[in-house]
């Protein structure tokens, strides 16, 4: 293992005056090339830690490293970050070439060296030739484009993106999207961006952080969060599910309170309390009437066709679930008809530690 | 069925819409081009009755205007005297309006009414306060005597070191008006994002805010520099007879030497020098933002 590029070190933020931390004893520590999202409902204290990496925000205690070198002392200006803000922030008395080189001339750098690292900044997020526009002549994307540039052409330690996504509209938005990663990949910059949009952070991180409240609720991989959550928070803040709670009857089965048997990969002792989640995707319809180990009979209750799948709730004994399913040309279940709904062992999550 | 409805704009005829131009261009018409016009041709007169009576045209005033030096002195005493304010004001401005801008307080409110509430008073009270400060037996002077720090009074009023300073503080709140309202381009992310592009303090504040601000700032200089070179009330209550700037001298001529022609000339020199600034300024506002 190289050591980390980005080592945060029990960070905490408590604003004056304020009763609780906004940013609560949060670590994470990212390798050299990784884009991490920080993903969280606003208010959880994401774009604290974004403005404190940046130096804009000073931490109550903790450290940032770099390299392994603390970063806590260096002001802002000589932190050489690279930061892309929700508005792009983008100088409105200067020309989009004169908004990129303005990190540049703040370096020192000659002229002409300048003239070709803006170009190029230009060419890598497909501007080229609209350097002497104004910032008022460019589209929302366009301006996002601009911003990025101007915080990379500096070649920066770490590029922090708050909510790149949010000012675009939803065509645009899939588009820069894939621009961000294709543009991250390309120059291997360090990328931390903060999020409130699960499928931007599923879709454009290598790892996500997920906060709540100040704390750090689970960092991994995007299969890992989806599929792994550790807590009640991060398996119902990132997509849908249907979380029920029983207590293990034999190892990888679980006896759910109102609903039945379910059956999972894990183990568990015998007796211990567990809490699985079933994504409502992942149910499927099946023929064998009434309840067994993994399917559920119920009564639909309610029904969205929504094209590709229909979404319905089902009672089934004293619980009630959700599930998603696709959508055929034949017979569909009906409002007020009985459905069973299995799901296979592995499609069962299960929430928190599976260790034990 | 549609008498409650008016009718859409582009289908009333357009002699009914210039109707409602009608009491505001009349009211102009009386109270500002008809008297100008008659100032400009009783410019040309001889005498008072004759500029009453519109019976001669003559270049007289003018050459006495144009030839005399004492009125070259007096135009140039004017300019020097609106440019100073103007600057000085603008300059003690700058840092108040700057502040009540960004100022996250919630007094941000009670603070700009302070700002400007000195609009409240007369100037004439306002003028009376400085002559009260700056008179040879007035605050400053019997406290300097006082500490034997002087032996006689320094001469502060009458004055144009006392106008100045009487008039850059009677007019600072209308140079935080304009600022305030000129500065809405200003935005603390702006300067975030400099900060965090590598810029420090000074550069943060040279090449993001003072941009920024310049049209605030010109707005503000320009109408402290017309407000002033106009201005009577107080460089002639602080001068105490020894200022002599434009507004003045109309005055004398009109009340005291009863020099109708001369007073309608120079008031023409002032409309002349007054506009030629403000086309200047234009010229240089819209130079600044392309």
């Amino acid at each position: 293992m190289t050591d980390p590029h980005v080592q945060i070190d029990r960070l905490v933020k408590t604003y004056a005056g304020a009763s609780k931390p906004s940013v609560d004893n949060i670590s994470v520590s990212l390798p050299r090339g990784e884009m991490l999202a920080l993903l969280g409902p606003s208010g959880c204290g994401k774009t604290t830690v974004l403005r404190m990496i940046a130096g804009l925000i000073a931490p109550t205690s903790g450290a940032i490293l770099i390299n392994g070198r603390d970063i806590s002392a260096v002001p802002v200006y000589k932190r050489n970050m690279g930061m892309v803000f929700q508005a792009y922030a983008l100088f409105p008395h200067m020309s989009i070439a004169e908004n990129i080189s303005f990190g540049l001339e703040m370096r020192g750098i000659p002229k002409a060296e300048t003239e070709v690292r803006v170009r190029r900044a230009l060419d890598l997020v497909k501007l080229s030739g609209l350097g002497e526009r104004r910032v008022g002549q460019l589209s929302g994307g366009q301006q996002q484009r601009a911003a990025i540039a101007r915080s990379l052409v500096i070649e920066p330690e770490l590029l922090l993106l708050d909510e790149p996504l949010s000012n675009l509209d939803a065509k645009l938005r899939d588009e820069m999207r894939d621009e961000i990663r294709d543009i991250q990949e390309r120059t291997g910059v360090t990328t931390i961006f903060v999020t409130h949009d699960q499928d931007e952070a599923l879709s454009m991180a290598d790892r996500l952080a997920v906060l709540s409240q100040g704390r750090l609720e689970q960092i991994g991989t995007p299969r890992e969060i989806f599929d792994r959550p550790q807590t009640d928070f991060v398996a119902s803040f990132i997509g849908a599910g249907n979380i029920v709670v029983g207590n293990v009857v034999e190892p990888g089965v679980a006896d759910i309170q109102g609903l039945g048997r379910l059956q999972f990969v894990g183990g568990g002792r015998a007796g211990i309390p567990i809490r699985l989640m079933v994504r409502p995707h992942r149910f499927v319809l099946t023929n064998v009437a009434g309840n067994g180990v993994n399917h559920f009979s119920g009564i639909v209750e309610h029904i969205v066709y929504r094209g590709e799948i229909v979404t319905l709730t089902a009672r089934s004994g004293a619980a009630v679930l959700k599930a998603d399913l696709p959508t055929h040309a034949g017979k569909l279940p009906e409002k007020g008809s009985r459905v069973t709904l299995a799901v296979a062992p592995e499609d069962v999550t299960v929430i928190g530690d599976d260790s034990q | 069925m549609s008498e409650g409805f008016a009718p859409p704009v582009d289908k009333v005829p357009r002699g009914l819409l210039l109707l409602l131009l009608v009491p505001g261009l009349f009211a102009l018409v009386v109270t500002f081009l008809l008297p100008i016009l008659w100032l400009f041709r009783a410019s040309f007169a001889t005498s008072a009755v004759k500029a009453l009576s519109g019976s001669d045209w003559s270049l007289e005033a003018y050459r006495e205007v144009l030839l005399d030096t004492f009125y070259w002195q007096v135009a140039w005493n004017t300019l020097i005297l609106g440019v100073s304010v103007a600057a000085i004001a603008v300059i003690l401005s700058f840092p108040i309006a700057l502040f009540l801008v960004r100022t996250q307080s919630r007094w941000q409110g009670v603070l700009t009414a302070l700002a400007v509430a000195p609009l409240l008073t007369s100037s004439v009270v306002r003028t009376y306060g400085w002559m009260v400060l700056l008179g040879d037996r007035g605050v400053i002077n019997s406290t300097l005597q006082a500490m034997s720090l002087t032996s006689g009074p320094i001469r502060l009023a009458n004055s144009s070191f006392g106008a100045t300073v009487a008039l850059v503080e009677i007019l600072m709140p209308y140079a935080i008006l304009a600022m305030l309202s000129g500065f809405g381009r200003l935005n603390a992310q702006l300067e975030e994002a400099a900060t965090v592009l590598g810029a420090n303090r000074f550069r943060v504040f040279s090449r993001i805010i003072l941009p920024l601000s310049l049209p605030g700032v010109l707005t503000a200089a320009l109408l402290v520099f017309v407000l002033a070179i106009s201005a009577y009330v107080t460089p002639r209550l602080i001068g105490g007879g020894r200022v002599f700037v434009l507004g003045t001298e109309v005055f004398n001529e009109a009340t005291v030497t009863l020099n109708w022609p001369l007073a309608a000339a120079l008031s023409m020199l002032l409309l002349v020098l007054f506009s030629s600034v403000i086309v200047i300024y234009q010229r240089a506002l819209r130079a600044l933002d392309t």
